[in-house]
């Protein structure tokens, strides 16, 4: 039955680069960012609701709340809608580019928080 | 990034199926709590067999504990296997890459061998053994090794999410 030990084994191995967008392990609170601009796009779906916004210099993906917990903060699939401007403040991926998770959010003047 | 990934799993990401876990309110947390609750059965049960062959509750007929466990086990496995199916569609192209999905694959398939082990080579003759018997000792090491590598799935499991 040693010989098992072998499978796992072989398979870490072959294991390519880490990519993943969720839990706050991967991101650099050491650093945190402030995007401003139009949101570009909105996908609002579990597990967590994924916008892009316009930034002065690049394009963000930015990543929220689960949409459950976005509705129960009010922040609505209508608050973060194509369009809207939007200030994000979170912290940048350390996996992925142009990737941050956002730990609250301000449309219209309003802030919800993503914690 | 999900270029990256192998052409089928980005399929499964961008199916209309996938798209329907992510997109209803509470099939993903369903299916999130769901498989923990499946996770608990299945860590019970098989914490029965393994305990059991490895020589726990010598007194009860090792036929009749195995047996139930069993039953329990491969009911949670189903269990298990139905929910994390939905979580990983959910975002498929995006997991596969993941390093400790692939290694709790990797642990899932040799827990699979291990128990493939046992089904041939042990089951007839353990589950035949009196109460009090002594395990022959490949069923204990295939026990103990069930133990380890159970928990470390799970310990996978619970880590996808920070990598």
């Amino acid at each position: 039955m040693r010989i098992h030990l072998a499978v796992p084994a072989a398979l870490v191995l072959l294991a390519g680069p880490a990519l993943a967008h969720h839990g706050w392990g991967s991101y650099d609170a050491a650093h945190p960012v402030t995007v401003n601009g139009p949101i570009l796009s909105s996908k609002f779906e579990n597990p967590h609701v994924i916008v892009t916004v316009q930034g002065s210099d690049k394009v963000w993906t930015v990543t929220l709340a689960p949409a459950s917990r976005m509705e129960s903060r009010g922040a609505l699939a209508a608050v973060v809608a194509v369009g809207k401007d939007v200030s994000a403040y979170g912290y940048p991926s350390t996996v992925q580019k142009n990737e941050m998770r956002a730990e609250r959010i301000t449309v219209d003047g309003k802030t919800y928080e993503m914690r | 990034m999900e270029h990256d990934a192998p052409a089928i799993f980005v399929a499964l990401e961008q199916s209309g199926f996938a798209a329907a876990i992510r997109q209803s309110r509470w099939l993903y947390p369903f299916a999130n709590v769901g498989h923990i609750l499946a996770l608990v059965a299945f860590a019970g049960a098989i914490a029965v067999m393994d305990l059991r062959l490895l020589g726990a509750f010598a007194a009860t007929a090792p036929g009749r504990v195995l047996g139930w466990a069993r039953s329990a086990a491969i009911a949670a496995f189903c269990g298990l296997a139905a929910t994390g199916s939905t979580l990983f569609a959910a975002e498929a192209g995006h997991l596969v890459l993941n390093p400790v999905l692939r290694l709790k694959a990797a642990l899932v398939a040799a827990g699979l061998v291990n128990v493939l082990v046992y089904e041939l080579a042990w089951r007839k003759s353990v589950v035949a053994l009196p109460p009090g018997a002594r395990m022959p000792r490949a069923a204990r090491i295939g026990a103990a090794l069930s133990l380890a590598i159970w928990v470390a799935v799970a310990a996978c499991g619970r880590s996808i999410a920070y990598f």
